[in-house]
């Protein structure tokens, strides 16, 4: 019998002082960043660079700024939505809800002169009930996540374009100033909605990877059967993640307006959901759930936001943009795919 | 005398009209193991069941340590320290062992989980079932089917178990794996935990049990110290004065064998299977669960390839990729599993028999010819004796032998030259089961070459021209007619080798 001699056995010796339990912690817990994330860590510097190089506004302020502004709603909204795929989910309403959600604090700022906090306030509990509604059907419904967000879109739609009323809202003033692409919404030159984003992430890793709930996400995407065998609450985490995005889908929307011009017109949040999915899944999060980390998803974030804004700079046509995030979900998802099959052949 | 740490008394359990347990009786006392014996479909799952919380029995008291036991969930089982582990590891891929053992009950501080104080007992949970430390952080995905075997007593342990329930340990396991299992028995036994033990394996009983109670037929039939035991006492327990009935003995042709199995293998399931079948000829493949018999017809059908060996199919080798170029050969399957692999459930029953057939069954091989596809599904409806009030009805509101006919019925439309049935009459009434031997029988006679893989003993033995043993994924020993239930039973469970008592 190999005993490990290092580790502390079950004889009754004082617990090890904090710092050593600490180094066990880390010798303990799965590597924090996967090979995929470095991967991607890797290709977005290797981008960043080769731009920088090739067309030398890339490298500019006036240029990453507004990149890092427009990566904070996909990142923010990716957040949430690595939850949900996380627990085997997934969310095509989060378009439909952030339209509903920029709608209604656009209306807010003109008709009602709203305050910065009100109207954040306002968007995160519009975007918290309707993340409610998906989470309530199908956590407690029972029906396939992608068939009632399917749904919910379409109805999040009808109600964004309800509260328009016109095509477009006019003479929104600069109250979200603070989260805009002005002056005004940056400090060390860093965007606010991208630093309160990367808190949110931070949180959230932290949040997935060392709480007991966070980790319950995993085995119930693993197999929701033996998680509630296991004495997991299924029904109340899965509600749980689909009222987190909403909320988050929220704060993306007052983003959204705020980095938007005084005029919003109705196609905010019009494929949105594609993009955040997409990031979620080239950060190496599994669509079939049980494994990802919010890190890979704003890694996904900043990738798919850096080729968009690479193809235009150098003056390629746009749509081969959505070419090469085409490329990188197909990588992605077969980079998943040979690494379950290489399982089953055990 | 100390109390028992287990008594049940006066079980029973009915699912709908089935009768899964009539009576059981069993004590099982602290530090020892108890082994539960019975063929196929005696009642062993349900009453582990029973034992775990995750059935309710209708009937019959239990009680733990003296006092009364009343569990309505698998949680209340394990409030009194009972754990199981099922056959099917409940584990989960992605998260790292550590994380499995704990899961639902993790050890938390300030917020956070535990991991250090966790990895502490994770470690000493490895070592008593001999994984090396280093498994602790290795995703669950990334061991063997054994380890992670082992992966789910070190759960079951972490929870401090009084009884642990193993259910078919070592089908999946080696032998040098199972050595490792019952040192870590021994020792749980030693600290004063009681095992129960299911097993087909009845050699391995002698080697760790204490005490085996014998069910048949949904009843114990009692308990013995296994001293009082050998195999071969143990197989009569089990069949008992079940009838040995054998139908009229059928006039074989001794013509050229039609289909033959060479050494065909399929890794990770049998290997070197040989047999052969005649035209005419009914051969059986007798295997308890797991021993690979279902894969062996799916190979033959194309559903799986062999990784080694040969399929003769009149004298020329085949090779089926594809369910659809065993048809083409004219070979038709009965899958094991109707449901998933066999029935269109909301479609009607017509449909359900000529969607193999559309080709024959329609105009210039463009659109379907209605009223041949009703005559055809009319026809088998009678042949067959399918209780239906119409060939429009959906498969979905059909009995369990009635639908499994009309899953036959696919594969006689049109008449085939070598017929593979697995599980043929697996959870349909005793009735429907005769019907649909009626109808193999007169399959058989019209020619067609017929090899029925089964886990029912008496089926094997009814229905077989000749019968051949399927043991850890090898055909062992062969049977003639009138082999007598107790001989293919102590083959198949492993007891070849010992002298009869």
């Amino acid at each position: 019998m190999s005993t490990d001699v290092s580790t502390p056995s079950s004889a009754p010796t004082p617990e090890p002082a904090e710092p050593s339990a600490t180094k066990v912690a880390r010798r303990i817990l799965p590597s924090p960043v996967t090979g995929q994330e470095w991967v991607l860590v890797a290709i977005v510097v290797a981008l960043w660079i080769v731009l920088s190089i090739a067309t030398p506004a890339f490298g500019s302020a006036s240029s990453w700024q507004p990149l890092l502004s427009s990566v904070a709603p996909i990142a923010l909204m990716g957040v949430g939505m690595t939850m949900i795929i996380i627990t085997g989910g997934i969310d095509v309403s989060v378009g439909g809800a952030l339209m509903v959600a920029g709608v209604t604090t656009a209306k807010l700022l003109v008709d009602q002169g709203v305050s910065l906090p009100v109207a954040v306030v306002a968007a995160a509990v519009l975007g918290l009930v309707l993340g409610l509604v998906n989470g309530f059907l199908i956590a407690y419904g029972r029906v396939h996540a992608i068939i009632i967000t399917f749904g919910t879109a379409n109805l999040f739609q009808f109600v964004g374009r309800q509260i328009f009323a016109s095509q477009t809202v006019n003479g929104i003033p600069g109250t979200l100033d603070f989260f805009g692409r002005g002056e005004a919404g940056r400090t060390l030159g860093l965007p606010h909605s991208f630093v309160l984003t990367l808190l949110v992430a931070v949180g959230a890793w932290i949040w997935l990877r060392h709480n007991r709930s966070g980790r319950h996400l995993y085995a119930i995407g693993g197999d929701p059967t033996a998680a509630r065998l296991a004495g997991i609450q299924v029904q109340r985490l899965t509600l749980m993640t689909y009222a987190a995005t909403g909320l988050l889908v929220g704060i993306a929307a007052v983003f959204t307006v705020a980095s938007g011009t005084s005029t919003l017109d109705q196609t905010i949040g019009s494929g949105r959901e594609l993009a955040v999915i997409a990031a979620v899944v080239i950060g190496g999060t599994s669509i079939t759930g049980g494994r990802g980390s919010v890190l890979g998803t704003v890694l996904g974030a900043l990738l798919v936001q850096i080729v968009a804004s690479g193809v235009t700079q150098l003056g390629w046509p746009s749509q081969l943009s959505d070419f090469f995030v085409g490329v990188a979900i197909a990588i992605a998802v077969g980079a998943d795919l040979i690494r379950q099959r290489a399982r089953q052949q055990r | 005398m100390v109390e028992a740490r287990l008594e049940l008394h006066d079980i029973s359990k009915r699912y709908g009209g089935v009768r899964a347990i009539r009576h059981a009786d069993l004590t099982v006392e602290p530090g020892t193991v108890h082994a539960i014996v019975g063929e196929n479909g005696a009642g062993k799952s349900t009453l582990i069941k029973i034992i775990a919380g995750a059935e309710s029995a209708d009937t019959g008291t239990m009680a733990f340590e003296g006092a009364p036991m009343h569990l309505t969930s698998t949680q209340d089982a394990l409030g009194y320290g009972i754990q199981t582990v099922y056959q099917e590891p409940q584990l989960f891929a992605e998260l790292t062992v550590s994380e499995n053992i704990f899961v639902g009950r993790e050890m938390v501080k300030g917020g956070r989980v535990d991991w250090p104080a966790q990895h502490v007992r994770v470690l000493e949970l490895l070592d008593l079932l001999g994984l090396p430390a280093r498994y602790a952080t290795r995703a669950v995905g990334d061991l063997s089917i054994a380890e992670q075997q082992q992966v789910s007593i070190a759960k079951a342990l972490a929870g401090n178990a009084k009884v642990l329930i193993l259910d078919e340990p070592s089908a999946i396991l080696t032998d040098s794996e199972i050595e490792v299992l019952f040192g870590v028995v021994r020792r749980l036994t030693d600290s004063g935990v009681s095992v129960i033990y299911i097993s087909h394996r009845l050699d391995e009983l002698f080697r760790i049990c204490h005490e085996v109670t014998v069910m048949r037929d949904g009843e114990t039939i009692g308990t013995w110290l296994i001293d009082d035991l050998t195999v071969r006492k143990v197989v009569e327990l089990m069949v008992g004065g079940a009838i040995e009935d054998h139908p009229e003995t059928r006039t074989t042709s001794d013509a050229e064998p039609r289909l033959v199995l060479e050494q065909l293998a399929a890794a990770g399931h049998f290997s070197d299977v040989s047999v052969s079948v005649r035209p005419g000829e009914i051969v059986g493949l007798y295997g308890l669960i797991g021993s690979g018999v279902a894969e062996i017809a799916e190979v033959v059908y194309g559903m799986r390839h062999a990784t080694g060996g040969r399929i003769l199919l009149e004298g020329k080798p085949i090779n089926p990729r594809h369910p659809r170029d065993a048809q083409k050969l004219g070979i038709a399957l009965l899958p094991a599993n109707r449901k998933a692999q066999g029935m269109f459930a909301f479609q009607p029953i017509a449909f359900n028999i000529s969607v193999s057939h559309l080709p024959l069954l329609s105009k210039a091989k463009i659109w379907m010819d209605r009223r041949r596809e009703t005559a055809v599904a009319r026809d088998m409806i009678q042949r067959l004796s399918i209780k239906t009030p119409s060939e429009q009805q959906p498969i979905s509101a059909m009995s369990g032998g009635n639908a499994q006919k009309v899953v036959l019925a696919r594969q006689l439309v049109e008449r085939p030259q070598v017929l593979v049935l697995a599980e043929p009459t697996q959870g349909v009434d005793v009735g429907a089961k005769e019907e649909i031997h009626r109808i193999i029988r007169a399959l058989a006679a019209e020619g067609t070459a017929v090899l029925v893989a089964t886990s029912d003993l008496s089926e094997a033995l009814r229905i077989s021209d000749r019968l051949h043993i399927v043991r850890s994924g090898t055909t062992t020993r062969e049977f003639a007619p009138g082999a007598s239930q107790a001989d293919v039973l102590a083959a198949a469970a492993g007891a070849d080798e010992e002298v009869p008592a």
